[in-house]
């Protein structure tokens, strides 16, 4: 197998669609032009995942995504050896694979991952760029296309939970945040296909949502939230019933709380 | 000598009908039975208005509930006769029969009788102002709900006659607010904590939000007001049963809008107070119309509430009803010129709408319009209307109102003189007196005092459980915060000095505990590597053509560990005695041992909070937060539990519902409240010994029922006695031997987390 064969699974064929917002682009272009590794911040669903595979896609680069969560461990990402008819066999885990072939590797939610994991990317992402796969004694060198990103949401500020501080010191970053209202309003009327009023209605409705965060909820409604909330307004349900199926009972059971978000979705329709 | 239950409580399974009073077997018929009751009441020397409105009475009573629900009646009128006085007897024996009809049955008949004879004995004296009130009452609360709110007033007032006087005859204002909860209406209260969200929602911001003050002389504030960035809200809005909750939202959407759209304060100049009036109008049409520009789903909120008929009497209140109305809804047909006119201006000065000059300027003229007519308009008995609509107070730029003295709210601002008290461990004052009526004052009633180190900053209300009346009272506790008395900032170096050694020992011990988390497992499915004897032995299984076993992985265990601890310290007067006759006291132990544990404890990552409490009556749950979950374990958690003072007594319950509530919000599987005590629930303004007992009970079990388990380590040989009835068996330790404590509390610490 050719190396550019066994990414191939990893190309985006169609373009993952990105309204600029900012000029997180350019920004984004000029890291990888540098190989430096990055880190994007910002709440959840507010568009990161999308973001970097837009960019994987207009960099012509395989993407490697690698949602990180608790259990995940050190082998999880780099591999282990299998025990095949043959005997032992290596086996390369998702980021090996990146390294090794050139591809982005995007790390979700790396924070969510144990202490161990998050050390083995220092050598990958300072200037050594190399990854030592310590159980099978090999040192891999990063293809020079390779580039890591990982994610990083600050609200979360679970007082166990952080990166530490000789990690981030490794990364750019780019901050994210829930779009201007009115581009916000055109990606959740395009995502969800719904007119750009009902959108402008959803959107405000988040805001208000938004405007609890770190009081009585720990992030306001993501984008994600109000494109979800706007297909199932295409496909026939109302604003209320929409955002209540979409937006509220995911988000709080604390009765206050959502008795708030009710009066906002009701103030707002 | 106090008898033991000088607490007044209701019997309500008293006998209402006396065997003094049974009529003789031969007279059988209701006319004879009715007539021997009446003979004997008439000459038993209550005078002659007894008998007679037993005559009276009695015939209606058993046509509509049957003969013996009126011929309890004597007996009952006897008792009340002679416990209070005649005319009472007789006034009660008027009221049944209004009573009757609304009770219309026998079983609440009997029930409302034994409630007013209850009372006979431990409070004769509310039984007047009770009959006075019982069919506004009934009509509210129904007869359950009505002999709960008696005993919560019986509760509240203790023995202080004056205040239990104040309750039954509603000067105080609580006795009004619980009426309202056990009636089970919306008030701000049950509404407080959504209505605050819906705001931070609807506008961004959070400025405070308060019940607003009775007025003086009692009478509850009749609309919302703003003003000093300070929202006041009435505590109920009476006749809106059913829509409080829209009342509520609808006013403090209004007074969001005046907040978020509103200018400077207008003016008052020379305008007359009918101008002031109809400028207020126009700008709350104003505000209003900005905010429903980007919400316009407040109209449903609002629209309501405008109930007025576009025809009729022109009369003021008619005209600003409609005018209102007009303005925020453009179906509203307008039969009168004034308001045509005001209208058509409104709509004029459209492009204007963001300036509140606009309202002024349309104000002014139509203000001096009216004025022109005859229409009447008192000032002095003007209330805005519609209801959810604020007292216009917050517009204007207004000379001081001398009444406003008395409306400070409480600052959340204190300042401590840590130098004044002095190092040693000198228990505080008690208070001697039973609380003054004031005590029991909404918060607001308390001013910030000037600094010293007793005075609390009240954080919130708890609920009590009453075994007697087997109910909960919402907010029955008050909960204040206080700040340690001065502590040593070497409390920790001191600790290590003493204890070396235990710490070293305790170290090792939790090192041991926390690699014991992790275990390594052989011949795993799927792990972290191979395990090496098992894929050799698989190996050869494999060259032998025989199927291998694939667990051929080794992997570590998750390490599942995962509980947060809050620390309750008992610091009540108590602790002051020493341990043994030369020993140290039972405080300066507390603290080397919650020390030593919390040591321990931040080693192993577990989250830590450690709050002192003790308490001076219900009014009074004093806590001192040692360390909050999030504080880490510096120089400031060693000065304020080195600074923890003994004083107050111990009302566990209350303690045990707020470390549930910190505890609620902290993510980890297991939570634990640990409580330190050195003996049994009491407190000043309980006599009963079971009521603590039986409330920490019941706080332990809601706990429990949240999945947060409670914990006791009960200190001294007293001790313990009811503590297996409270916190169960396996709930608690008993440690005889105080000294070992520093010991023994890791170590059982490490057991009970296993
Ligand atoms: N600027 C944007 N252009 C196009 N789509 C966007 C944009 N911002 C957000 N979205 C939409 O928001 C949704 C959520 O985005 P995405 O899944 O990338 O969020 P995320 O930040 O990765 O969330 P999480 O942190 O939970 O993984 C996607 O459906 C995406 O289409
Ligand atoms: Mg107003």
């Amino acid at each position: 197998m050719t190396a550019s064969s066994i990414l191939d699974a990893y190309r985006l064929e169609t373009e993952p669609k990105w309204h600029q917002t900012d000029d997180e682009i350019a920004m984004f272009s000029a890291a990888y032009g540098a190989r430096l590794p990055v880190m994007l911040k910002g709440p959840t669903g507010c568009g990161k995942t999308r973001f970097v595979e837009h960019m994987a896609w207009r960099l012509k680069r395989p993407l490697v995504t690698v949602s990180c969560h608790e259990d995940m461990t050190a082998s999880d990402l780099v591999g282990r050896y299998l025990l095949g008819p043959e005997g032992t066999h290596w086996q390369d885990g998702p980021l090996t694979l990146a390294v090794r072939h050139g591809a982005i590797c995007y790390l979700d939610e790396i924070v969510e991952a144990r202490q161990d994991t998050t050390v083995i990317i220092h050598a990958l992402t300072d200037d050594r760029r190399i990854l030592p796969l310590e159980k099978k004694g090999e040192l891999v060198r990063a293809h020079p296309d390779f580039q890591l990103v990982i994610s990083y949401n600050p609200g979360y500020q679970s007082v166990l939970k952080d990166l530490k501080e000789s990690t981030k010191q490794r990364f750019c970053a780019l901050d994210f945040d829930y779009p201007a209202a009115q581009v916000e309003a055109e990606i959740v009327a395009s995502e969800a296909a719904i007119a750009q009023a009902s959108a402008e209605t959803l959107v405000r409705i988040a805001q208000k949502s938004r405007n609890l965060r770190g009081q009585g909820l720990s992030e306001g409604s993501s984008t994600r939230m109000l494109i979800h909330a706007g297909r199932l307004m295409a496909g026939g349900l109302s604003v209320s019933e929409a955002c209540k199926l979409a937006m509220i009972t995911p988000m709080t059971d604390d009765p206050e709380i959502r008795a708030a978000l009710s009066a906002a979705v009701d103030a707002c329709v | 000598m106090t008898p033991k239950y000088a607490q007044p409580c209701l019997r309500l399974s008293m006998p209402v009908s006396d065997t003094r009073t049974r009529p003789a077997p031969q007279a059988d018929t209701l006319e004879a039975r009715v007539a021997a009751a009446h003979a004997r009441l008439a000459g038993a020397g209550y005078g002659v208005s007894v008998p007679r409105a037993f005559r009276q009475a009695a015939p209606q009573v058993a046509n509509r509930l049957g003969d013996e629900a009126a011929l309890a009646l004597a007996g009952a009128a006897s008792r009340i006769a002679i416990r209070t006085r005649p005319r009472i007897a007789a006034q009660f024996l008027d009221l049944s029969v209004p009573m009757a009809r609304r009770l219309a049955a026998p079983e609440p008949f009997s029930r409302w009788i034994a409630l007013l004879v209850g009372l006979l004995k431990p409070a004769p004296d509310i039984v007047e102002p009770l009959l006075e009130r019982m069919e506004m009452l009934h009509q509210r609360l129904g007869i359950a709900p009505l002999e709960a709110w008696v005993q919560t007033g019986l509760r509240l007032a203790g023995s202080d006659l004056v205040l239990r006087r104040a309750f039954f005859t509603f000067e105080l204002p609580e006795a009004v607010r619980l009426l309202e909860r056990h009636a089970g209406e919306d008030t701000f209260q049950s509404l407080e904590g959504e209505l605050r969200a819906t705001h931070r929602a609807l506008w961004g911001q959070s400025p405070p939000i308060r019940e607003a003050l009775p007025q003086s002389k009692g009478s509850a504030a009749l609309r919302a007001s703003f003003g000093a960035g300070v929202i006041q809200l009435p505590a109920s809005y009476g006749g809106y049963r059913g829509r409080e909750r829209f009342v509520y939202q609808a006013a403090l959407a209004h007074i969001g809008a005046h907040m978020a759209y509103g200018g400077k304060r207008f003016q008052v100049g020379q305008l007359k107070p009918l101008q002031i009036a109809v400028v207020s109008l126009i700008e709350d049409a104003r505000v209003e119309t900005l905010a429903l520009r980007e919400m316009p789903g407040l109209a449903r909120l609002w629209l309501p509430f405008h109930a007025v008929s576009s025809e009729g009497m022109a009369t003021t209140p008619s005209l600003f009803g409609r005018l209102a109305r007009a303005l925020i809804d453009p179906d509203f047909p307008i039969r009168h010129g004034w308001l045509r006119k005001g209208v058509e201006m409104f709509r004029a000065g459209e492009g204007q709408i963001g300036n509140p000059a606009l309202s002024r300027h349309i104000g002014n003229i139509l203000g001096n319009d009216l004025g022109q007519t005859r229409v009447q308009f008192n000032a002095r008995d003007y209330v805005v209307q519609p209801v959810y609509r604020d007292d216009n107070l917050g517009l204007w730029d207004l000379p001081p109102d001398p009444h406003e003295a008395q409306q400070h709210h409480h600052i959340d601002i204190e300042t401590h003189d840590l130098r004044r008290s002095e190092e040693t461990d000198q228990p505080q004052d008690r208070k001697t007196e039973r609380a003054d009526p004031n005590a029991d004052m909404p918060p607001e009633r308390v001013v910030a005092a000037p600094a010293a180190s007793g005075i609390g900053r009240i954080v919130g209300h708890l609920p009590e459980y009453d075994y007697l009346a087997g109910i909960e009272r919402a907010d029955w506790v008050t909960v204040k915060e206080y700040e340690p008395g001065p502590g040593d900032p070497l409390f920790w170096r001191k600790l290590e000095d003493r204890h070396g050694p235990l710490l070293v020992r305790i170290r090792a011990l939790v090192r041991a505990a926390a690699m014991g988390r992790q275990k390594r497992l052989k011949r795993q499915a799927e792990g972290e590597r191979l395990d090496l004897d098992a894929a050799i032995e698989a190996s050869i299984q494999l060259r032998a053509r025989r199927t291998p076993d694939h667990r051929v992985y080794e992997g570590v265990t998750t390490p599942d560990r995962s509980i947060a601890v809050h620390l309750l310290l008992d610091t009540s007067h108590s602790t002051n005695d020493s341990v043994g006759p030369a020993g140290p006291s039972v405080i300066a132990l507390l603290r080397e041992a919650t020390g030593v544990l919390a040591h321990a404890m931040t080693q192993l990552g577990d989250p830590l909070a450690i709050t002192a409490f003790a308490s001076d009556g219900r009014d009074d749950l004093r806590l001192v937060r040692v360390k909050q979950f999030h504080d880490d374990l510096g120089p400031l958690t060693g000065m304020a539990l080195s600074g923890l003072r003994p004083g107050y007594s111990t009302r566990i319950g209350a303690a045990i519902r707020d470390a549930g509530a910190t505890l609620a919000t902290v993510p980890a599987h297991r939570r634990l409240v640990l409580i330190l005590t050195d003996g049994e629930p009491s407190d000043i303004d309980i006599r009963d010994p079971d009521y603590l007992v039986a409330d920490a009970k019941r706080a332990v079990q809601s706990l429990n029922s949240t999945g947060i388990d409670v914990f006791c380590i009960a200190l001294g040989q007293g001790a313990g006695q009811r503590h297996a009835e409270i916190f169960s068996k396996r709930g608690f330790v008993q440690i005889d031997r105080l000294e070992a404590l520093p010991e023994k509390l890791p170590a059982l610490y490490l057991r009970m987390t296993r």
